[in-house]
């Protein structure tokens, strides 16, 4: 994708340097405000559900309504007030859209100032199939007759839970139930949209596909929910980002990713979250609680995690692993960068359930700022996961000294045939390495934009081409005033 | 025709509370190498730290001009792309950042200074392509990260590398035959011959005589107890090899 | 509420601070009442499932008969034997100071605790001051009952000529029998002192009781404290004992601790590095079989620049037994050019044995050096059989592999007597 197409307007009242801070003037379609089971059967009516989804969301929410808030995570935020948000934003169109051609121009343009020509994709023979998603709504899958040649399903849930309720039924919930975690249960509740993806036996999927998420409107929850199922023997690679308005009010996010992988297949998922920060002194930001999970369920399959995190005034997010399937591999490569007033708690779950099951996690955290960053973790070995390897490596830089960096991983093993390490360290970007930089006449803040880019490079180097030179710009521009 | 371009007058340093550099005077002219040999501890190193402006060490008084400009009131990059440049004794290894990369930074950051345009990729590639070449520098190592897992032999080349594609009008060699086999002691020395003219300087820090064999200086200077005790030709510094620095340890005392 | 809160009558109770830190404790200790599997903290050492609430407190040495496995008839007997190298002895019998009279060296002043509550002069402002009430329920139990123990100050720039130890010997013939105990260790700036803390049981094989122990600790100015532990105690024991040691600048704090006996035990280590060059190190090792969970839990806080602390724990896991190692770093602000290391590697013995293991970094500082590493596996197959090609037999090839895996955690001890001690004990 290329981000040289338009500049954005930036509103740039406060000197914060969000590229993505612009709000798109669209009447958007949404619930009343607040949450309770007549605004689930809007929603589930507005969707045009059967009945099944609405007794299941029905039961999610009676089942949330028991749950307490989680507080173990090391982050430090206003109560939510889940009475005062709309569930539910929908940009006003008539009926859905069959092509681009559809869509309302003012979306196109906005995809465009976000780096995703849509259209130019369209012509071109590109790489990439996008699913766009705003304000919980798909607007716009790409390429989707392209795919549907080789039986490739890639389109919107909502579309999937009309022309595709067997995959859908069968398969929703099964990684991620709704009894998980409290934002998983109210995503289970209200989620409106979101992708689908069902790779079909030993088809390797021809392009990345992609899911660009952006909230849009005001006091509005996002909870997508995404579902990909890899058959035996199949390969996807799927890339997802996120940006949201600069807004002074703080922006809900609880999604949930559910990824099916069975025998032999393969999927690589990977993140740049870019979800808007927050300003300097922490006012506004998304609140980005997130479940991801894999289910390795067949021999020999394997997932690929792999999360550049630099956005959203507070991450609570955990991409896990269940390596249920002898010989099936996991994996998990992050880089997650806090700055100003940032908070994020983030890590992996790694189940070891299946005989020579391997995992490995490589965590790269940057504290700046007066940010605080966690790594927690996972690594669990059950009795009869004979053979399985983790490695775990976890290495924070703290930037300035009023920043905060944490490493809480548990390592579980009832398995003595597994062998597990991990390490982990913390430092600070090094005054060596600074002034071997600046003495060959690299300025400080490059020198130490160099640095923390090969501090990342062993994850970094998992993404997508395309996306590793976005992700390493975001980098750049989140430590931005970090220095000196 | 001397051209002065670096200029040290009472120059006092000192790391944390302990003075180190007291009282340091000398002058060097383009077109000249100058050696400065001394016991080991004397400050030897400290002294090239102070003058490309390492943080940590305090100039406490004294003056340096560089090309007629005061050097102690830049900032480390601006000493560097003014042509100030130091072969490091020990270079520091970055992980994850690949030489080229690097080196592309480092030189743009030099030309922009000096307002000439950045290198596109093919220029750049041709020229350290060239230049690693009479080093001995394999294209292996140029894609690897900076001095990571590098030999004494291969770290010291990728700073003569450095040497030669950033073009510096001075260059203050610290120690440079340290943890390097004759073999590789003369690449870097024919490297460090190559950049020598008319319009720039060095200044050798060595203990031993032996790198002189092949970077052979103007004038040589001992240097102990923070300055210069004695100043000569290059046969000062065969002199010291037969004669050892006992002398001017001793005199202190 | 636990049973483990009974109405007993203390003495002392007259004395008002004490009165009121007793109430405290008992308070702390109602409020949070015992670790479920909810609590953190103890995440992977379950007390409750112990049913240790049916524990009985013993106010007064046992009276019993001559026939009676108690410390009568163990006064003269194998004492000499239990610590295999010269010491100031000191000697608790079921949780009872022995009172019995010690020739010590000039600069050691030594008292029960009762006494020291009226006596001691740095008592009050010492006593509860390295633990949160709040943080550890064991703790505040123990502070209900605060009466039995010993109170150690050794003088200032004082070197002692050989350890001082402190011998546990349980040998009840009640079952279920709990006991209190609380230390109180001052080491004045620039002494230095070895300090060897023995637990052992000899009795009924069944016995089960509760050992509760704290020791506060403080390491003055320039002083050094070395604190080695083997806690041995009966297969049916609970063993819970908490460390809270404050160390002032340039002052250390060295602790090893083995941990080989109990069903349950838990040594948990929570270090202060106070003031600038300041250090601790906090290693340990665990071997053990059966149904045990033997935890070693440590905790170390860096509060001022220049600190430093190391910890290093190796266990050996068979049986149906569990392992636990929870470490903690805390750098606090500002407190920089520290560093902090710590390595917890378990061996697995059993297809039936199990290591939890939470290592864990909590930085607010930039200039810092941390590390932490964590590593479990089995005894090495192709080692095994490289021993056994060579003739010797399985166990023995083991036990060559286990000695060799531990052998740099004991290497952590000073090279003398209480080293090969150690060594002895790890068979």
């Amino acid at each position: 994708m290329s981000t040289e197409t338009e500049k954005p307007e930036i509103i740039d009242e406060s000197g914060d340097k969000y590229k993505y801070g612009f709000v798109t003037d669209i009447a958007s379609d949404s619930a009343p405000m607040g949450l309770n089971e007549d605004i689930i059967r809007f929603i589930s009516a507005k969707k045009g559900e059967p009945d099944w989804l609405l007794e299941w969301r029905l039961q999610a929410f009676r089942f949330w309504q028991k749950l307490e808030e989680p507080t173990w995570a090391k982050l430090h935020y206003d109560k939510i007030d889940y009475q005062s948000l709309h569930y539910y934003a929908a940009p006003k169109q008539k009926v859905s859209p069959k092509s681009l051609d559809e869509v309302a121009p003012e979306l196109l343009a906005t995809y465009a100032k976000l780096g995703i020509p849509l259209k130019e994709q369209e012509a071109l023979a590109g790489v990439v199939a996008v699913d766009a998603v705003f304000d919980s709504v798909s607007v716009a899958t790409t390429y989707r007759a392209k795919l549907a040649e080789q039986g490739i399903i890639f389109c919107s849930i909502s579309e999937a839970i009309k022309h595709h309720p067997d995959l859908v039924r069968r398969y929703l919930g099964s990684v991620v139930p709704y009894t998980d975690n409290f934002f998983a249960c109210l995503n289970s509740a209200v989620f409106t949209d979101g992708s689908f993806v069902y790779i079909p036996k030993g088809v390797r999927c021809p392009m990345e596909l992609s899911t660009y998420f952006r909230i849009n409107a005001k006091n509005t929850g996002q909870f997508e929910r995404t579902l990909i199922i890899a058959d035996e023997g199949s390969y996807v690679s799927y890339l997802e980002g996120c940006t949201a308005p600069q807004r002074d009010e703080n922006q809900l996010h609880a999604a949930i990713v559910e990824i099916v992988i069975l025998k032999d297949a393969e999927v690589k998922y990977s993140t740049v979250q870019n979800w808007y920060p927050g300003d300097k002194d922490g006012k506004g930001g998304v609140y980005n609680f997130v479940t991801k999970r894999a289910a390795c369920r067949g021999a020999n399959s394997k997932v690929s995690w792999t999360q550049v995190e630099t956005g959203s005034a507070v991450t609570w997010k955990y991409p896990s692993c269940i390596l249920q399937g002898d010989n099936s591999v996991g994996e998990f490569y992050s880089v997650a960068i806090t700055n100003n007033l940032q908070q994020a708690d983030t890590g992996t779950k790694m189940l070891h359930i299946g005989k020579n099951t391997t995992s490995k996690i490589i965590s790269k955290g940057i504290s700046a700022g007066r940010s605080n960053q966690t790594y927690r973790g996972l690594v669990k070995v059950s009795p009869h996961a004979s053979g399985a390897r983790n490695y775990s490596q976890c290495d924070s830089l703290l930037i300035g000294d009023s920043c905060g960096s944490h490493t809480v991983p548990y390592v579980e093993n009832r398995n003595k045939t597994a062998r597990l390490e991990h390490e982990a360290t913390t430092s600070k970007i090094s005054d060596e390495q600074l002034f071997y930089c600046r003495q060959r006449g690299i300025g400080e803040e490059e020198a130490v934009s160099l640095i923390v880019n090969g501090f990342c490079k062993e994850v970094m180097q998992h993404l997508p081409l395309e996306f590793a030179i976005e992700a390493a710009k975001l980098i750049n521009i989140s430590l931005e005033g970090s220095v000196g | 025709m001397k051209t002065p371009l670096l200029e040290i007058e009472d120059l006092c340093a000192r790391v944390q509370d302990k003075e180190i550099i007291k009282g340091f005077n000398l002058t060097i002219n383009a077109g000249e190498v100058h050696a400065i040999m001394g016991p080991n501890g004397a400050g030897k190193s400290t002294l090239s730290y102070v003058l490309c402006g390492k943080p940590g060490y305090e100039v406490t008084s004294g003056k340096v001009r560089f090309k007629g400009q005061d050097l102690l009131s830049m900032s480390v990059e601006e000493r560097a792309r003014e042509g100030l440049f130091l072969i490091m004794q020990y270079p520091v290894e970055i992980p994850g950042v690949p030489v080229t990369t690097f080196l592309k930074h480092a030189i743009n950051a030099v030309r922009k200074h000096r307002q000439e345009p950045e290198l596109d990729t093919p220029s750049f590639l041709k020229l350290i392509r060239e230049e690693s070449k009479k080093l001995g520098i394999s294209a292996d190592m140029l894609k690897r990260p900076v001095n990571v897992g590098f030999s004494g032999g291969e770290k010291k080349r990728l700073e003569t590398l450095q040497l030669s594609i950033l073009k510096p009008s001075f260059a203050i060699l610290d120690e440079a035959d340290s943890g390097l086999d004759i073999d590789a002691l003369k690449v870097v020395a024919d490297g460090v011959n190559a950049e020598r003219s008319d319009s720039n300087a060095m200044l050798v820090i060595t203990h031993y005589q032996r790198l002189l064999n092949y970077i052979v200086p103007d004038f040589v200077h001992v240097f102990a107890d923070g300055h210069i005790v004695q100043s000569g030709g290059k046969e000062l510094a065969l002199e010291l090899e037969e004669s050892g620095y006992a002398r001017f340890v001793k005199e202190k005392n | 509420m636990s049973g483990l809160l009974q109405n007993i009558e203390l003495p002392d109770s007259t004395l008002p601070w004490l009165f009121a830190l007793r109430e405290k404790g008992r308070e702390a200790f109602i409020r949070q009442g015992l670790p479920t599997a909810k609590t953190e903290a103890w995440k992977y050492t379950r007390p409750r499932d112990l049913q240790v609430d049916d524990f009985v407190m013993q106010t007064s040495p046992c009276h019993c008969s001559d026939e009676c496995d108690c410390e009568h008839h163990h006064h003269s007997s194998s004492l000499g034997d239990a610590l295999p190298f010269d010491c100031y002895a000191l000697h608790f019998d079921n949780g009872h100071l022995r009172h019995e009279h010690l020739p010590l060296p000039r600069g050691v002043q030594i008292m029960p605790l009762s006494d020291a509550f009226s006596f001691a002069d740095d008592i009050k402002s010492r006593l509860g001051k390295t633990l949160n009430l709040d943080k550890y329920p064991f703790a505040a139990l123990n502070t209900a009952y605060l009466n039995e123990g010993v109170y150690i100050s050794i003088a200032k720039h004082t070197r002692l000529d050989k350890p001082l130890a402190l011998v546990y010997h349980t040998h009840s013939c009640h079952d279920n029998l709990f006991f209190n105990l609380r230390n109180l260790i001052v080491v004045e700036s620039g002494a230095k002192v070895e300090l060897i803390e023995y637990h052992h049981y000899s009795g009924a094989e069944k016995s089960r009781y509760f050992a509760n122990l704290v020791n506060e600790i403080f390491v003055g100015r320039d002083a050094v404290l070395s604190h080695y532990k083997l806690q041995d105690e009966a297969f049916k024991a609970v063993h819970i004992a908490f460390n809270g040691v404050k160390v002032k600048g340039g002052g250390a704090y060295r602790s090893f601790c083995l941990q080989r006996g109990a069903n349950l035990a838990r040594n948990e280590t929570f270090v202060s590095l106070t003031e600038e060059g300041a250090s601790t190190e906090v290693n340990a090792a665990y071997i053990m079989n059966g149904w045990a969970t033997i935890d070693t839990t440590t905790d170390v806080e860096h509060l001022a620049p220049h600190t430093v602390s190391s910890q290093l724990v190796k266990g050996v896991v068979g049986g149906e037994a569990k392992g636990v190692f929870q470490g903690k770093i805390h750098i606090a602000p500002h407190a920089v050019k520290t560093e902090g290391r710590q390595l917890h590697k378990a061996l697995l013995l059993t297809d039936t044995a199990e290591v939890d293991c939470k290592p864990e970094l909590e930085i607010f500082a930039d200039d810092v050096k941390c590390s932490h590493g964590a590593a479990s596996g089995e005894l090495d197959e192709e080692q095994l059989f490289y021993m056994r090609s060579r003739g010797i037999g399985e166990d023995e090839a083991k036990q060559l592999l286990i000695d060799a895996y531990l052998e740099d955690v004991l290497n952590t001890l000073p090279d003398t007597s209480v080293k090969q001690w150690f060594a002895s004990k790890v068979k």
